[in-house]
Order: structure tokens, then C-alpha cells, then sequence
């Protein structure tokens, strides 16, 4: 009993030190502007899925492996733009190697700014559009699973029709 | 935090006390107090395991980003918290294990009923597309969808209810929890394929459970027939 006491506080220290900082071959975050974002938006001519994050931010921890799993399923026929906010160009790398999310393009806005021109704040957001830039839905907060499925589903089909 | 996922919690809890209290009204057996104190106990651990399971599987270290465990919205991994609430719902119904688990089971159907008409909190009851005229669409859409959470409610309502009214005719200790189990993962796997899914729902799981609560309940009733026919000749 001792032991297994002793193998599982090492490896909850093992655990606790294993954080990551290594940016691994994920690129420089090319940077953007309110309007580069807007212009971006609506010259889309595949559904898109438009997702604010930041690498301090905990909630986008938890859902960036949904982001990849969604990538990995419907990156096909939907467009997927991460729009990173607030961070530095180091940490923000590392998140995205961290996670396996440089599959799709991410753009960096330290200032805020561009996120500020989609009429909202705090992160995680996730946009939802028709191609064209017609916004569909808005997600505030931590997506799950189902919404977000949901979702892809109701952009692809609004596209469809 | 997530608050409109606290509105369906309590959904589910509510359902649950509601229809503990409600047998407890026509069962003078039942102490509600008892088997709410194991239902909620068991649920809020079930909630903890999937959540850090959840975390694990993706690729989150709860050590190192505890925070993320309050973030229950970001995924609560079924199987474990559903395996985990089992097994602290046994450990403390232990000196009565089956007897406990009979009363308990059909009110936990109930409450996994208010669990998802909850979705209404959450706006979130819609599922695949459908044309049938009860499908309704998401705001500024009109692609209808069936209301796939809604039928999960009422399957679930009224197996529970059916359950309840088994209950009250005796069936051999362990037949009600093993059909309760049963019908919870065959109303999880019916309604599986309306369900949009990324990850693709856990359904050999809820398979197993019918599997299970199935086996559990042809068990306990042969063990229940045995015992009557073992008993000793009446006393003269």
C-alpha cells in the first residue's frame, strides 16, 4: 500500500511538472486587423468556423481538441480560422503545437482589436458562418461536443441550400 | 461557469427528488432522505471522474490546469462518470445493496429524464435534421431538426414511471435496478443516431448497459425463484 501511496504522489509530481513550451514547427501567427479580419470573413466561399482564443485562457484548453477533432472531420467543407488574442507570439505557438491545432490558419491580434470588430469580448468565442460571411450563430464560452457539431451541420446545410 | 448546464443539473436533480418523494408517498418502504443522500453523493463523484477522464482523454492535465476540472461544460467523458456513480451508489447502499438499488433506480431514470429536458435551459434539444411536424429549427433557421433530447425526457419519464409501477409487485431483489440500467442505455442508444456528434457517442457502451442491466435482472429472478423453492416445508 505504501508503495503504490509513494508510485502515485511521483506521479502526480511528474505530472505537475510536465507543462510545455516548446512551439515545436508551428510558424510565426501572421498578424491582423479589424478590417483584414472583416475583408476575410466575407470573401468566404466555404462555410466558417471562426474561433477566439488565447493561450492563458484555461476554457480554450479544454476545448481545442474538439477545434481538431472538427478540423480533422469537416476541413474539407468548412473553412476553420482560429483568431488568437491577448497573447504573445511564444505561448501562442506552443498552445497550437501543444494541441496538434496548426492544421488550419490562425491569425494574432495582441491588441484586441480585430476581435473588438466582431462586436464581442472574452475568449473562447466561436463564430459560426454561411460563406459570404453571413453570421449564423454565435457561441459564448466553452463549446461542447454537440453544439458544436450542431452547428458545422447548420452552416454545411445552410450552405447546401 | 457555465450556468445554463446548472439549470439542467438541477433539472435532473429535481426530477430525481420529485420522484423519490412522490414514491415515498406510495411506498411507506421507501426513505427518501436515505436514497437521496446516495443518489446525489454518487452523482456529484460520477461528475468528478468524468470530468478528469474527460480532461485525460483530452490531453489536458488536471494537475497542472485544476481550474479546468469546474469547466464541466467542456466535456464530462459518459462511460466513467456513469461506472463511477454505479460503483459509489453500491458502496453505499452496501448493507442493503439490492433493496436500495431497486427503490433508488426508477427515481434516477426520472431525474436522467430532467437531465435532458434540461436542454431547454441550454437551448439545446435539437439533433438531426427532420421534417416531421413536432421538429422545430434554431433561431434565424429554417432547417427543422428533431427536438432528439425531448424524446430522451419522455422515454426516460416513462420508464421510469413503468419502473416504479413494477416495483410496487414485488419482483425479486436487483430485477428493478437491472431493467432501470437496461432501459436508461436503451433510450441513450435509441436516440444515439438523431444526436450530431463529433466524437461519435459512446454506443457499445450504452449496449453494454442494456447487456448488463439485462443479465442483472434474469439473474436476480432466477435467484429469486430459487429462494421461494428452497424454502423449508410450512410448519405444520
Amino acid at each position: 500500500m505504501r508503495r503504490i501511496i509513494v508510485a502515485l504522489v511521483l506521479a502526480f509530481v511528474a505530472a505537475a511538472c510536465g507543462g510545455s513550451g516548446d512551439v515545436g514547427t508551428v510558424g510565426v501567427l501572421p498578424a491582423t486587423t479589424p478590417d483584414e479580419l472583416q475583408q476575410l470573413i466575407s470573401q468566404t466561399e466555404q462555410p466558417l468556423v471562426l474561433n477566439v482564443w488565447a493561450s492563458w485562457c484555461i476554457p480554450c484548453r479544454s476545448e481545442a481538441p474538439l477545434l481538431k477533432v472538427a478540423h480533422d472531420s469537416f476541413g474539407s467543407t468548412v473553412q476553420f480560422i482560429g483568431l488568437n488574442v491577448r497573447d504573445n507570439q511564444t505561448d501562442a505557438r506552443a498552445f497550437l503545437n501543444e494541441f496538434g491545432l496548426d492544421g488550419f490558419e490562425h491569425l494574432f491580434d495582441p491588441s484586441g482589436a480585430a476581435q473588438s470588430s466582431l462586436g464581442s469580448g472574452g475568449v473562447p468565442l466561436t463564430f459560426f458562418y454561411e460563406p459570404g460571411g453571413v453570421l449564423a450563430e454565435r457561441h459564448f464560452g466553452v463549446i461542447d461536443d454537440r453544439t458544436l457539431a450542431l452547428n458545422i451541420d447548420e452552416i454545411i446545410r445552410r450552405a447546401e441550400n | 461557469m457555465e450556468f445554463t448546464l446548472l439549470w439542467a443539473a438541477l433539472a435532473g436533480a429535481g426530477g430525481l427528488y420529485g420522484a423519490l418523494w412522490w414514491m415515498g408517498r406510495r411506498d411507506t418502504t421507501v426513505c427518501v432522505r436515505d436514497l437521496w443522500e446516495i443518489a446525489i453523493t454518487a452523482g456529484a463523484v460520477g461528475l468528478a471522474v468524468g470530468r478528469v477522464v474527460a480532461m485525460l482523454r483530452g490531453g489536458v492535465n488536471p494537475f497542472t490546469h485544476l481550474g479546468d476540472l469546474l469547466l464541466v461544460r467542456a466535456g464530462v467523458d459518459t462511460v466513467a462518470a456513469t461506472v463511477a456513480a454505479l460503483l459509489v451508489a453500491a458502496w453505499l447502499a452496501r448493507r442493503d445493496l439490492f433493496d436500495q438499488l431497486d427503490a433508488l433506480a426508477p427515481a434516477a431514470v426520472v431525474g436522467l429524464a430532467g437531465w435532458h429536458a434540461g436542454c431547454l435551459f441550454r437551448d439545446a434539444c435539437l439533433g438531426t435534421p427532420s421534417s416531421l411536424p413536432w421538429a422545430w429549427a434554431q433561431p434565424g433557421s429554417d432547417i427543422t431538426r428533431h427536438p432528439v433530447e425531448l424524446y430522451a425526457a419522455l422515454g426516460l419519464l416513462l420508464g421510469g414511471w413503468l419502473l416504479f409501477r413494477f416495483r410496487l409487485r414485488y419482483p425479486a431483489a436487483g430485477v428493478v435496478a437491472g431493467l432501470s440500467l437496461a432501459s436508461a442505455g436503451l433510450m441513450r442508444l435509441a436516440t444515439e443516431p438523431l444526436r450530431p456528434s463529433l466524437l461519435a457517442g459512446p454506443v457499445w457502451w450504452y449496449a453494454a448497459a442494456i447487456a448488463i442491466g439485462l443479465g442483472t435482472a434474469v439473474v436476480a429472478t432466477r435467484r429469486g425463484s430459487a429462494r421461494v423453492g428452497d424454502d423449508p416445508t410450512p410448519l405444520q
